[in-house]
Protein backbone atom coordinates (compact mmCIF):
# COMPACT_ATOMS: atom_id res chain seq x y z
CA UNK A 1 0.00 0.00 0.00
CA UNK A 2 1.36 3.55 -0.42
CA UNK A 3 -0.93 6.48 0.69
CA UNK A 4 1.00 9.87 1.53
CA UNK A 5 -1.97 10.56 3.82
CA UNK A 6 -2.47 7.66 5.82
CA UNK A 7 -0.45 5.92 8.39
CA UNK A 8 -0.47 2.50 9.92
CA UNK A 9 -0.08 2.65 14.09
CA UNK A 10 2.41 0.23 15.39
CA UNK A 11 2.39 -1.12 18.96
CA UNK A 12 5.79 -1.95 20.13
CA UNK A 13 6.37 -3.41 24.02
CA UNK A 14 3.51 -0.66 24.77
CA UNK A 15 4.54 2.28 22.79
CA UNK A 16 2.35 3.51 19.75
CA UNK A 17 4.15 4.59 16.81
CA UNK A 18 2.78 5.85 13.38
CA UNK A 19 4.40 4.83 9.63
CA UNK A 20 3.48 6.99 7.05
CA UNK A 21 1.73 4.60 4.51
CA UNK A 22 4.29 6.14 1.48
CA UNK A 23 6.14 3.29 2.73
CA UNK A 24 5.34 0.25 1.58
CA UNK A 25 4.74 -2.88 3.52
CA UNK A 26 3.00 -6.10 3.98
CA UNK A 27 1.47 -7.76 7.31
CA UNK A 28 2.41 -10.96 7.71
CA UNK A 29 0.35 -13.00 10.83
CA UNK A 30 2.24 -14.90 12.76
CA UNK A 31 1.51 -17.99 11.46
CA UNK A 32 3.27 -17.48 8.15
CA UNK A 33 6.48 -16.81 9.85
CA UNK A 34 8.95 -19.29 11.06
CA UNK A 35 10.39 -18.47 14.32
CA UNK A 36 13.86 -18.23 14.61
CA UNK A 37 15.15 -20.42 17.45
CA UNK A 38 18.67 -19.75 17.07
CA UNK A 39 18.71 -16.45 19.23
CA UNK A 40 22.13 -15.47 18.86
CA UNK A 41 21.46 -13.78 15.56
CA UNK A 42 18.42 -11.28 16.85
CA UNK A 43 16.12 -12.43 14.24
CA UNK A 44 12.67 -13.46 15.90
CA UNK A 45 11.33 -14.92 13.02
CA UNK A 46 11.38 -15.24 9.38
CA UNK A 47 9.73 -14.81 6.57
CA UNK A 48 10.18 -17.51 3.78
CA UNK A 49 9.68 -16.74 0.64
CA UNK A 50 10.49 -18.77 -2.87
CA UNK A 51 14.13 -18.32 -2.79
CA UNK A 52 14.66 -15.78 0.39
CA UNK A 53 14.10 -15.45 3.63
CA UNK A 54 13.25 -11.82 5.24
CA UNK A 55 14.40 -11.33 8.82
CA UNK A 56 11.41 -9.91 11.27
CA UNK A 57 13.36 -8.66 14.57
CA UNK A 58 11.35 -7.59 17.99
CA UNK A 59 12.57 -4.37 20.12
CA UNK A 60 11.85 -3.39 23.42
CA UNK A 61 10.15 -0.15 24.43
CA UNK A 62 13.60 1.69 23.61
CA UNK A 63 13.38 0.04 20.11
CA UNK A 64 16.42 -2.10 20.92
CA UNK A 65 16.80 -5.59 19.93
CA UNK A 66 14.83 -7.57 22.28
CA UNK A 67 14.07 -11.50 22.64
CA UNK A 68 9.80 -11.43 21.25
CA UNK A 69 6.92 -11.53 23.41
CA UNK A 70 5.17 -15.23 23.21
CA UNK A 71 2.18 -13.59 22.67
CA UNK A 72 2.94 -12.05 19.47
CA UNK A 73 0.76 -12.35 16.55
CA UNK A 74 2.20 -9.73 14.02
CA UNK A 75 5.05 -8.52 11.96
CA UNK A 76 5.38 -5.54 9.86
CA UNK A 77 7.55 -6.41 6.61
CA UNK A 78 8.94 -2.70 5.08
CA UNK A 79 9.98 -3.06 1.68
CA UNK A 80 13.65 -2.24 0.95
CA UNK A 81 16.46 -3.82 -0.95
CA UNK A 82 17.75 -6.28 -1.14
CA UNK A 83 14.93 -7.52 0.81
CA UNK A 84 12.23 -6.92 2.97
CA UNK A 85 13.29 -6.25 6.70
CA UNK A 86 10.07 -6.90 9.31
CA UNK A 87 9.41 -5.88 12.34
CA UNK A 88 7.00 -7.64 15.29
CA UNK A 89 4.33 -5.50 16.53
CA UNK A 90 1.95 -6.47 19.56
CA UNK A 91 -0.76 -4.35 17.25
CA UNK A 92 -1.08 -3.15 14.02
CA UNK A 93 -3.82 -0.84 12.45
CA UNK A 94 -4.20 0.89 9.20
CA UNK A 95 -6.01 4.71 10.67
CA UNK A 96 -8.56 5.72 8.38
CA UNK A 97 -7.40 8.59 5.69
CA UNK A 98 -7.31 12.13 7.46
CA UNK A 99 -7.29 10.98 10.90
CA UNK A 100 -3.65 11.90 11.68
CA UNK A 101 -2.25 15.40 11.52
CA UNK A 102 1.12 15.03 11.75
CA UNK A 103 3.88 18.57 12.06
CA UNK A 104 7.54 18.32 11.88
CA UNK A 105 9.31 16.98 14.67
CA UNK A 106 13.12 16.73 15.32
CA UNK A 107 14.49 14.50 18.24
CA UNK A 108 17.18 16.63 19.98
CA UNK A 109 20.73 15.01 20.11
CA UNK A 110 22.71 12.87 17.20
CA UNK A 111 21.00 10.75 14.86
CA UNK A 112 20.74 7.01 15.79
CA UNK A 113 21.04 5.68 12.15
CA UNK A 114 23.05 6.86 8.66
CA UNK A 115 19.40 7.50 7.19
CA UNK A 116 18.93 10.55 10.04
CA UNK A 117 16.53 10.49 13.29
CA UNK A 118 14.10 7.57 13.18
CA UNK A 119 11.52 10.18 14.09
CA UNK A 120 10.43 13.19 11.69
CA UNK A 121 6.95 14.16 12.50
CA UNK A 122 5.10 13.41 15.50
CA UNK A 123 1.01 13.82 15.51
CA UNK A 124 -0.06 15.61 18.56
CA UNK A 125 -3.77 14.54 19.64
CA UNK A 126 -5.33 15.54 23.24
CA UNK A 127 -2.00 16.54 24.37
CA UNK A 128 -0.47 13.28 23.94
CA UNK A 129 2.19 13.13 21.70
CA UNK A 130 2.49 9.84 18.87
CA UNK A 131 6.24 9.94 17.20
CA UNK A 132 6.21 9.10 13.61
CA UNK A 133 9.13 7.09 12.17
CA UNK A 134 11.02 8.17 8.52
CA UNK A 135 10.40 5.00 6.64
CA UNK A 136 13.98 5.52 5.79
CA UNK A 137 15.38 5.69 9.44
CA UNK A 138 13.21 2.52 10.12
CA UNK A 139 14.18 0.66 7.41
CA UNK A 140 17.90 1.56 7.69
CA UNK A 141 18.00 1.07 11.63
CA UNK A 142 15.94 -2.59 11.04
CA UNK A 143 19.13 -3.98 7.97
CA UNK A 144 21.80 -2.70 10.84
CA UNK A 145 20.64 -5.16 13.00
CA UNK A 146 22.14 -7.78 11.38
CA UNK A 147 20.34 -10.88 9.98
CA UNK B 1 34.05 42.08 37.24
CA UNK B 2 32.77 44.04 34.46
CA UNK B 3 29.27 45.58 33.88
CA UNK B 4 26.39 44.79 31.94
CA UNK B 5 26.14 46.97 28.69
CA UNK B 6 22.30 46.68 28.97
CA UNK B 7 20.28 48.92 31.27
CA UNK B 8 17.08 46.56 32.20
CA UNK B 9 16.72 43.11 30.78
CA UNK B 10 13.53 41.41 31.67
CA UNK B 11 14.10 37.99 31.95
CA UNK B 12 12.66 34.38 34.44
CA UNK B 13 14.76 32.43 36.33
CA UNK B 14 13.91 28.75 35.68
CA UNK B 15 15.43 27.03 39.04
CA UNK B 16 16.44 23.63 38.11
CA UNK B 17 18.32 21.73 40.77
CA UNK B 18 21.54 23.28 42.59
CA UNK B 19 21.44 26.13 40.58
CA UNK B 20 19.52 28.67 38.92
CA UNK B 21 19.41 29.84 35.30
CA UNK B 22 17.82 33.24 33.53
CA UNK B 23 16.70 33.80 30.33
CA UNK B 24 15.53 36.65 28.68
CA UNK B 25 11.67 36.86 28.44
CA UNK B 26 12.00 37.45 24.69
CA UNK B 27 13.64 33.44 24.13
CA UNK B 28 10.08 32.28 26.26
CA UNK B 29 7.61 31.39 24.69
CA UNK B 30 5.04 30.39 27.76
CA UNK B 31 5.66 28.39 30.63
CA UNK B 32 3.24 25.01 31.04
CA UNK B 33 2.47 22.08 33.13
CA UNK B 34 4.50 19.41 32.61
CA UNK B 35 1.43 16.88 31.52
CA UNK B 36 2.56 13.80 29.66
CA UNK B 37 6.12 13.30 28.25
CA UNK B 38 6.37 10.72 25.20
CA UNK B 39 9.95 8.74 25.59
CA UNK B 40 12.09 9.84 22.58
CA UNK B 41 13.85 6.18 21.42
CA UNK B 42 17.66 6.71 21.38
CA UNK B 43 18.03 10.52 22.83
CA UNK B 44 20.77 11.23 24.74
CA UNK B 45 20.01 11.08 28.30
CA UNK B 46 19.20 14.84 28.42
CA UNK B 47 16.82 14.23 26.17
CA UNK B 48 13.58 13.56 28.72
CA UNK B 49 10.75 12.98 26.15
CA UNK B 50 8.51 15.43 24.09
CA UNK B 51 5.14 17.29 25.16
CA UNK B 52 2.16 18.18 22.97
CA UNK B 53 2.29 22.12 23.42
CA UNK B 54 -0.17 23.40 21.00
CA UNK B 55 0.07 21.37 17.50
CA UNK B 56 3.36 20.48 17.76
CA UNK B 57 5.56 18.17 19.88
CA UNK B 58 8.34 19.68 21.83
CA UNK B 59 10.90 18.28 23.33
CA UNK B 60 12.16 18.44 26.96
CA UNK B 61 15.62 18.95 28.41
CA UNK B 62 16.65 18.14 31.73
CA UNK B 63 19.73 20.99 31.90
CA UNK B 64 20.81 19.20 34.94
CA UNK B 65 21.40 16.34 32.94
CA UNK B 66 23.20 18.43 30.36
CA UNK B 67 25.49 19.93 32.80
CA UNK B 68 26.75 16.44 33.37
CA UNK B 69 24.24 15.48 36.34
CA UNK B 70 21.56 12.85 36.91
CA UNK B 71 18.83 13.27 34.80
CA UNK B 72 15.33 14.83 37.05
CA UNK B 73 12.57 13.84 37.17
CA UNK B 74 9.79 16.10 37.37
CA UNK B 75 8.53 16.87 40.85
CA UNK B 76 4.68 18.23 41.78
CA UNK B 77 6.19 21.92 41.33
CA UNK B 78 7.59 21.44 38.22
CA UNK B 79 7.12 23.54 35.03
CA UNK B 80 8.16 23.39 31.45
CA UNK B 81 9.18 26.46 29.87
CA UNK B 82 8.77 26.26 26.28
CA UNK B 83 11.59 27.96 24.65
CA UNK B 84 11.20 29.87 21.27
CA UNK B 85 13.41 28.26 18.36
CA UNK B 86 17.16 28.77 18.74
CA UNK B 87 18.20 31.10 15.76
CA UNK B 88 18.37 29.38 12.61
CA UNK B 89 16.38 27.18 13.67
CA UNK B 90 12.87 26.37 11.74
CA UNK B 91 9.82 27.91 13.54
CA UNK B 92 8.29 25.08 14.69
CA UNK B 93 11.37 23.38 16.48
CA UNK B 94 10.60 24.44 20.18
CA UNK B 95 12.38 23.34 22.96
CA UNK B 96 11.15 22.86 26.42
CA UNK B 97 13.48 23.04 29.71
CA UNK B 98 12.43 21.17 32.68
CA UNK B 99 12.58 23.12 36.32
CA UNK B 100 12.59 22.14 39.65
CA UNK B 101 10.08 24.57 40.85
CA UNK B 102 8.05 27.84 39.95
CA UNK B 103 10.17 30.10 37.23
CA UNK B 104 10.09 33.23 38.51
CA UNK B 105 10.21 36.81 36.30
CA UNK B 106 13.56 39.25 37.43
CA UNK B 107 13.95 42.83 35.92
CA UNK B 108 17.80 43.21 35.85
CA UNK B 109 18.65 46.66 36.43
CA UNK B 110 22.20 46.55 37.37
CA UNK B 111 24.14 43.10 36.82
CA UNK B 112 27.57 42.28 37.32
CA UNK B 113 29.42 39.28 34.93
CA UNK B 114 31.20 36.70 36.32
CA UNK B 115 32.87 33.73 34.82
CA UNK B 116 32.20 30.29 35.94
CA UNK B 117 34.94 29.06 36.17
CA UNK B 118 35.61 31.19 38.91
CA UNK B 119 32.68 30.99 41.18
CA UNK B 120 29.94 28.91 42.06
CA UNK B 121 28.98 27.85 38.37
CA UNK B 122 29.65 24.42 36.99
CA UNK B 123 32.17 24.25 34.18
CA UNK B 124 30.15 23.41 31.22
CA UNK B 125 30.01 24.72 27.63
CA UNK B 126 26.32 25.01 27.64
CA UNK B 127 26.84 28.11 30.02
CA UNK B 128 27.97 31.27 28.68
CA UNK B 129 28.27 33.27 31.94
CA UNK B 130 26.89 33.71 35.11
CA UNK B 131 24.81 37.18 37.05
CA UNK B 132 25.06 37.92 40.03
CA UNK B 133 21.58 39.89 41.44
CA UNK B 134 22.25 40.47 44.79
CA UNK B 135 23.57 37.89 46.55
CA UNK B 136 22.07 35.18 44.29
CA UNK B 137 24.21 33.68 41.27
CA UNK B 138 22.40 32.49 38.20
CA UNK B 139 23.59 30.73 35.04
CA UNK B 140 22.92 32.05 31.98
CA UNK B 141 22.57 29.33 28.92
CA UNK B 142 24.92 29.31 25.94
CA UNK B 143 22.59 29.22 23.14
CA UNK B 144 25.11 28.99 20.32
CA UNK B 145 26.51 25.93 22.14
CA UNK B 146 22.64 24.35 22.60
CA UNK B 147 22.08 24.80 19.34
CA UNK B 148 25.28 22.70 18.52
CA UNK B 149 24.35 20.02 21.09
CA UNK B 150 20.71 19.92 19.98
CA UNK B 151 21.26 19.95 16.39
CA UNK B 152 24.88 18.11 15.31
Amino acid sequence: MSDTNQYLRLEVAGHSYLLPSVQRYTIEQRDNLTENLDHASGVAAWRIVRNDRWPAYALDGALRLARATPQWQRAVFLEGSPHMVGLIVDDVQLLPRGAVTATPFTPLGPSPTGEGHLFVNAWVNAGRVTLVFSPPALLGYLRSLGG
Amino acid sequence: MRKLATDQIHGLEIPISGLSLFLPSATIAEIVNVGTLTPVPFAPPWLIGAIGWRTVAVPIVSFEALLGGAVTAPRPQSKLVVLYPLRGRADWEFVGVLTASEPRPYMVQTATTVTPSTDDLPVTPYLATGIKLGDRLFGIPDLDRLRQAFYP
